[in-house]
């Protein structure tokens, strides 16, 4: 999510960071020629830790990200009819009104927890598996192992197509989404920076990880397809242009995420508004009409002046409405995408066919991110002779797939929404952090970074610059160790770790606490893959040191 | 109310011809309990026996006819409000089978298919390849262009094994020669 105090941190860290960490990664594939594990085991054994521990950050993300593919293939299923189902809120048992939550909620809110997650109060009650979103998840997984099925060439063959779609869909919604009344309302709060967000360093912390998400740095994916490229292949210029293209790209697509989120927030605002207009006129029976945005708040004050019980009675059920509380009701991830995006397109009209188009483009882009992770695993499991001997690539893409969702089956629970969260959060960011670091100081300084030079000179025939030597040597490292130095200390200051949790009596999120076995989750899915790198390093030591034992007493 | 007061008169343009002396104007229309909005009590007499219908039937016979009566007046629930008659909703239109799960059987179905497809014509592929060499599908997936080959076997050119071979750590173990 880009805002206006974002922007400023997104395009500083994509110079300082992504940039350069790109054209690294890619040059390592490129040169070495094989999978994560592989080449971080050619440039130090001690290091083939990294390469593990890239695979093991990719497993637990497929585990969890398909899951975002079958929602989106629930809501695309559930686009052909009319209305909406998200648009109506369902009528409760004597039909008088409507569904009690659902009156609580927005109609949207229930259809995403109560209809498709079937969430319960908290994460200690686990239920069961429901069989709606198993059945999306499944095929979602087929689909992944269809396209990955025949192994890279194929894989090439399915991004043109999950890659150039999305463009062409979020340029008809530019379209629409600048149409749109209150556009512009999004859209000023987007580019208007906030000073003092920008000095907090959690909005540098965000930025960092969404380039490191959105380039997809140390997931080994980035070494594997570049492992794939000719030797002589111009990676310089590939890494730029990739994540030029990746940041515009995101900057768009948040212009057209504000323009839809300025639509929502004036609609929602001027609903509120007309609810509190309403009830002041039934309560004090005012003439039709009379009562108007702009004179509300004169109109409240004398009705509390001249008649001051009545009004105190009415009170408690006013709404004070705000456009700057709408706009700043700041939700990421999936809650962004499944809740304010379809609460805006129930409001457009032919709201069918913008639901239809806004859930495929959602589709092509998981299966995409898929196709990047997938290939990560399977790239260092089909170099691996010893695994590659016994089965074919075909079985061996379809038993990670089989795992993977088999696995994701907990995601389909009623719980499940908030062991996705966990994985989202925690599976990834530390380890990331941590990964790419050791990959820039094992290139600057164990293999050195005047071979390192020379390779590429030898392999693309071209200099390599002095802007990515310093970048490489010295900044990048330094700023990864500050970001991982402030969240810990993040971490540490605010205590324990807590989640939002939906109450159905309420018909809101409201914050609990983690219990001790979530906390204990956590702390393994941090720990496994940040483990791998000492612990493989510590395993090639010993084994290193038998054989040298065994060898010593013949001299 | 002026509304209403002014729409009585042009239905009724012609007092003098009915047979009402032509003093009478609006004023002659007297109004009491004004409230800002169109609101009356009502009962419904029954013309035979000389009494009022129970609140209970009639309360019972709008809720059933709710719709006629919105209609008549050009209103809807919303605007048109019975006191202590809550407005029963429309159920909602179940279809016999949940439409998104006729389109997820399709899209499921034609997935299979393809896989199928491909899972098939990729073991057709591996037969036929069995009956080739098969050590040159390895080396030929990472390094296309460069591989020449005789008589099958590929002659590796020194740096295409890129980093197969790191030459810092091979020398330590052949420091020492074994005896």
């Amino acid at each position: 999510m880009i805002k206006g105090s974002f922007l400023v941190p997104y395009i500083v860290m994509l110079i300082v960071e992504g940039m350069p960490l790109l054209y690294l990664e890619l040059a390592v594939g490129q040169r070495m020629r094989q999978g994560s594990i592989g080449a971080w085991r050619t440039i130090s054994p001690y290091l083939s830790g990294v390469g593990v521990a890239s695979v093991v950050v990719s497993f637990f993300l497929s585990m969890y990200y398909n899951v975002i593919n079958a929602w989106a293939f629930w809501y695309l299923f559930h686009s052909f009819q009319d209305p909406l189902p998200w648009s109506v809120c369902p009528v409760n048992g004597n039909r008088t009104g409507y569904d009690e939550e659902c009156e609580k909620a927005t109609s949207t809110q229930y259809f995403w927890y109560r209809k498709t997650l079937n969430i319960s109060p908290s994460i200690q009650e686990n239920g069961a598996v429901q069989w709606e979103p198993a059945l999306c998840l499944i095929l979602a997984w087929l689909l992944v192992y269809l396209c990955i099925l025949r192994g890279t060439e194929s894989t090439g063959k399915v991004v043109y197509f999950t890659a150039s779609l999305p463009y062409c869909v979020l340029l008809i919604y530019l379209i629409r989404g600048l149409t749109l009344h209150g556009a512009t309302n999004g859209l000023a709060y987007m580019f208007t920076p906030k000073m003092e967000q920008l000095a907090n360093p959690k909005a540098w912390i965000n930025a960092a990880t969404q380039i490191f998400f959105s380039l997809g740095l140390g997931f080994g994916s980035l070494i594997a397809f570049a492992s794939y490229n000719e030797p002589s292949n111009d990676c310089q210029k590939h890494a730029i242009i990739v994540s030029l293209l990746n940041s515009s790209t995101s900057i768009f697509a948040s212009v057209v995420t504000f323009s839809i989120y300025g639509f929502k927030a004036t609609f929602n605002y001027e609903s509120c508004l007309n609810k509190v207009i309403l009830l002041l006129t039934n309560s004090f029976d005012l003439e039709d009409g009379f009562l108007t945005a702009s004179n509300l708040e004169q109109v409240k004050g004398y009705l509390a002046s001249a008649y001051p019980s009545k009004y105190n009675e009415v009170f408690p059920q006013i709404k004070n409405c705000s456009l700057e509380s709408e706009l700043d009701t700041a939700v990421q991830g999936t809650g962004l995408a499944f809740i304010v995006y379809t609460e805006a397109i129930k409001n457009m009209e032919v709201s069918q066919l913008w639901s239809v188009l806004y859930f495929f483009m959602l589709l092509m882009l998981g299966i995409g991110s898929m196709l990047g992770n997938t290939a990560a695993i399977l790239t260092p499991l089909t170099d691996s002779k010893a695994i590659s001997s016994y089965l074919p690539k075909e079985a061996i893409s379809g038993l990670v797939c089989f795992i993977n969702c088999a696995i994701g089956m907990v995601f389909t629970t009623e719980a499940g929404n908030y062991w996705f969260d966990i994985f989202n959060d925690y599976a990834a960011t530390l380890s990331l952090l941590l990964i790419v670091l050791v990959e820039t100081v094992a290139v600057c300084y164990l293999y050195g970074l005047r071979r390192f030079e020379s390779d590429l000179r030898a392999m693309t025939g071209r200099k390599l610059n002095w802007y990515w030597k310093a970048m490489w040597a010295g900044v990048s490292p330094l700023l990864i160790v500050s970001l991982f130095v402030f969240y810990l200390s993040d971490y540490i200051m605010t205590g324990t770790l807590r989640y939002q949790a939906w109450d159905a009596s309420q018909g809101q999120l409201v914050t609990k606490d983690y219990p001790p076995y979530a906390l204990a989750i956590i702390g393994l899915l941090v720990a496994s893959s940040t483990m791998c790198i000492p612990l493989v390093a510590l395993g090639t030591f010993i084994t290193r040191r038998l054989k040298r034992g065994d060898t010593a007493p013949r001299a | 109310m002026q509304r209403h007061k002014r729409f009585l008169y042009q239905r009724y343009p012609n007092v003098e011809e009915v047979g009402m002396p032509s003093a009478h104007r609006i004023s002659h229309v007297l109004l009491c309990n004004v409230t800002q909005r169109v609101s009356f009590w009502f009962v419904v007499t029954d013309p035979s026996k000389n009494h009022t219908l129970p609140a209970v039937e009639i309360q019972s016979a709008i809720r059933m006819n709710r719709n006629r009566i919105n209609n008549a007046f050009f209103l809807n629930d919303q605007t048109l409000e019975f006191l202590r008659i809550p407005s029963t909703l429309a159920p909602p239109t179940d279809p016999p089978v949940p439409i998104w799960i006729i389109i997820f059987g399709v899209i499921f179905c034609i997935v299979i298919v393809a896989t199928m497809l491909l899972i098939l014509s990729g073991i057709q592929q591996h037969r036929r390849k069995n009956e080739g060499p098969s050590e040159m599908e390895d080396t030929e997936d990472k390094c296309e262009n460069t591989i020449t080959i005789e008589n099958g076997i590929p002659c590796d050119p020194l740096d295409m094994k890129g980093g197969h071979i790191n030459d810092a750590f091979m020398t330590e173990d052949e420091r020492l020669t074994p005896l």
